[in-house]
């Protein structure tokens, strides 16, 4: 696991969000996440230190847990099939399900970053992780999201999600990630 | 990096010869259509010949030092060596050769073809190097040159000895050799990587960039004297391509405004023009930019596909290339005129088989090296292709990408992650042995340069 991803999951811990369905979190510092099953809504009361049971913020400073869910669904991966950069039924889903929070937040800005698994070449992966980026923001410029707001940057091979010479790691490695790069806090749609 | 280095040559061995013949019939009967006219590595021609060559240990002195006359010597004899043409003979025992004047009789007994004498001479910033190559069968001198070389304290030192060295493979040749020249490369962990660049012998390791984040595909002129990569230094939003001026180390980003993500960057044969490979935006494709004028933007091949990786053929008429366009699991190497027209395979492509990316074009503009594999669980491999005509394996251990030629048109760098560990290896495509170049290390995209002109810098 690298250090870029551990921080990733830092962020979405306390939700136990979707886009770490395919693996488990590792060992957290409290407030312990509690598991959650993989969905596209906003999870329910989580427990975090600002959100009091039932959503509402305890705190004046920190986020809710509905805001926490929605920056969590906005950062939430997409998975690809191998040597493909076609939208798969379960990513579209998944997009689906950021675009009430983009339009709740017409100043947020994404860098939609494109992974690659370790075959191939070098640049033939860069190539592939800039097209997997781009078929993500053609998707929700399909849906009515400003292309504008996003901007694309390939990773090809060289951050992979999980190492392992198996298709179990590849699958999580070839993704797109989404990283918040203006415009927070998030609101809830 | 002295310690990097590792000189242990894997030859092959006939146990191997066997391995690799089983491990070819076994494809051929899984996969006949695209192993088909490929011939494996061990059938090589006449240029396996490596005669034997001996060092008379070298004379004289620089300033009020021994030291720099078996200093050349040294590092002449590693060239040679590395050339694979000779059999070095640089270490008889003293009592064997003795030390007053030339005596053929004892080289013709340790079984010398060639013999290498020299004399240093000089102090100061220079010295002067006379050097004789002798056939010793015939008792007569060959050739004979005399060479002034910086002091071994200038950073230019042991490119100039280099040159030597390729005077030498000349002489005996009438080839190009391969000594002068450096191999700039990607490498890092975690998940960044930098441009470094090594001399052919790996010495001089240089970390060239320090962008924080990811930079790959160096491309050198054919001059030595500047690099082209592409990068995306933290905090950048996009990959761009830059360009080095190894005189004084510093890169600037080429002012080519293109939406999308620039890579893989490739100098044509003049050091004038680079071809890249724009993905994404609404013009993707390939594109030639000059930059020496720092204009004249021009899209060769318009395309949504990947269509990357390009590499020039020596004459610069044609650019090769990998494509996508048959299929995203399916890529393959095809060229297209250098001013832009219809492309056309150099791979052999089989609907369906085979996965051919990393082109590069040899010296001699007869042959295309790539890497790739022939069905989709099969590991990846260098390969050799006559345009036209027969298709060679060069490896068939592990895993090994991105090929570049040396400009002997005899080697070929590339990336391996192999028993013997990962990092860059040398095969010799004449007696198909493979050195570990640089090992211990993750690495990418390797460019092997040009005979670099004197005075290039950054040495």
């Amino acid at each position: 696991m690298t250090h870029r991803q551990l921080m990733v999951l830092g962020l979405g811990l306390t939700l136990g969000v979707a886009a770490c369905r395919k693996q488990p979190p590792p060992a957290a510092p409290p407030p312990a996440a509690q598991p959650q099953t993989p969905t596209q809504a906003p999870p329910p009361a989580a427990n975090t230190n600002n959100a009091a049971p039932g959503g509402r913020n305890t705190g004046p400073a920190g986020p809710t847990a509905a805001e926490m869910a929605a920056k969590a669904s906005l950062e939430a991966k997409v998975y690809f099939e191998y040597d493909a950069s076609t939208i798969r039924d379960d990513a579209q889903n998944l997009l689906r399900s950021k675009v009430p929070i983009l339009q709740a937040n017409p100043q947020v800005r994404i860098r939609i970053e494109g992974h690659a698994d370790e075959r191939g070449s070098t640049e033939y992966n860069l190539a592939l992780g800039n097209r997997r980026a781009e078929a993500v923001r053609q998707f929700l410029v399909d849906l009515g999201i400003p292309g504008d707001r996003f901007t694309i940057l390939s990773y090809g091979e060289e951050r992979p999600q999980a190492m392992g010479d198996n298709e179990t790691a590849w699958s999580q490695n070839r993704r797109a990630e989404f990283v918040i790069t203006a415009g927070e806090p998030i609101r809830a749609p | 990096m002295r310690a990097a280095v590792n000189d242990r040559v894997v030859r092959l061995g006939s146990a191997f010869l066997v391995l690799m013949g089983l491990t070819a019939s076994r494809a051929l009967a899984q996969v006949p259509d695209s192993l088909a006219g490929v011939s494996l590595s061990a059938a090589y021609g006449a240029g396996n010949v490596q005669l034997p060559l001996a060092f008379k240990p070298f004379e004289g002195r620089f300033g009020g030092g021994p030291t720099v006359a078996p200093q050349v010597q040294g590092i002449m004899a590693k060239d040679l060596k590395l050339s694979d043409r000779y059999r070095v003979l640089d270490s008889l025992p003293a009592s064997l050769i003795g030390s007053g004047p030339l005596n053929y009789d004892v080289w013709e007994q340790a079984n010398a073809k060639w013999l290498l004498t020299g004399q240093v001479e000089g102090s100061g910033t220079s010295f002067v190097l006379r050097l004789q190559l002798h056939d010793v069968i015939s008792r007569s001198v060959l050739q004979q040159q005399q060479f002034t070389l910086p002091a071994p304290t200038s950073p230019d030192f042991r490119m100039a000895v280099h040159r030597v060295s390729d005077q030498v493979v000349q002489w005996t040749h009438k080839e190009p050799g391969m000594a002068a020249t450096r191999i700039a490369y990607s490498a890092g962990t975690g998940g960044f990587k930098e441009i470094y660049a090594a001399d052919s012998d790996g010495e001089n390791r240089q970390r060239l960039t320090n962008y924080g984040n990811l930079a790959m595909s160096p491309s050198w002129s054919p001059d030595g004297r500047r690099l082209v990569f592409s990068a995306v230094p933290k905090d950048a939003d996009q990959w761009g391509i830059y360009e080095m001026d190894m005189s004084t180390q510093r890169a600037t980003k080429l002012p080519i405004v293109r939406e999308g993500g620039l890579y893989s960057p490739v100098f044509d044969p003049r050091g004038q023009v680079i071809a890249f490979s724009v993905q994404g935006g609404t013009r993707g494709g390939l594109y030639t930019y000059n930059v020496d004028r720092r204009c004249c933007l021009t899209n060769l091949l318009e395309s949504a596909r990947i269509e990357g990786s390009p590499t020039f053929s020596p004459d610069g008429r044609w650019i090769a290339f990998e494509t996508d366009r048959f299929s995203t699991k399916t890529p393959q190497v095809m060229r297209l005129p250098a001013t832009g027209g219809n492309a056309e395979l150099v791979s052999n492509y089989t609907p369906g088989e085979g996965y051919y990316t990393s082109p590069d074009w040899n010296p001699r503009g007869d042959q295309v090296a790539y890497h790739g594999r022939t069905t989709e669980s099969g590991s990846f491999q260098i390969f050799v292709r006559t345009i036209g005509g027969p298709l060679r394996q060069l490896t068939s251990e592990g895993n090994n990408e991105d090929p570049s030629w040396a400009p002997d048109g005899r080697h070929i760098v590339f990336r391996s992650v192999r028993r013997d560990g990962q990092g860059l290896f040398i095969v010799d495509t004449i007696t198909g042995t493979i050195r570990p170049f640089m090992t211990g290390i993750e690495v990418r995209t390797p460019d092997w340069s040009s005979s670099i002109a004197a005075g290039a810098g950054g040495l």
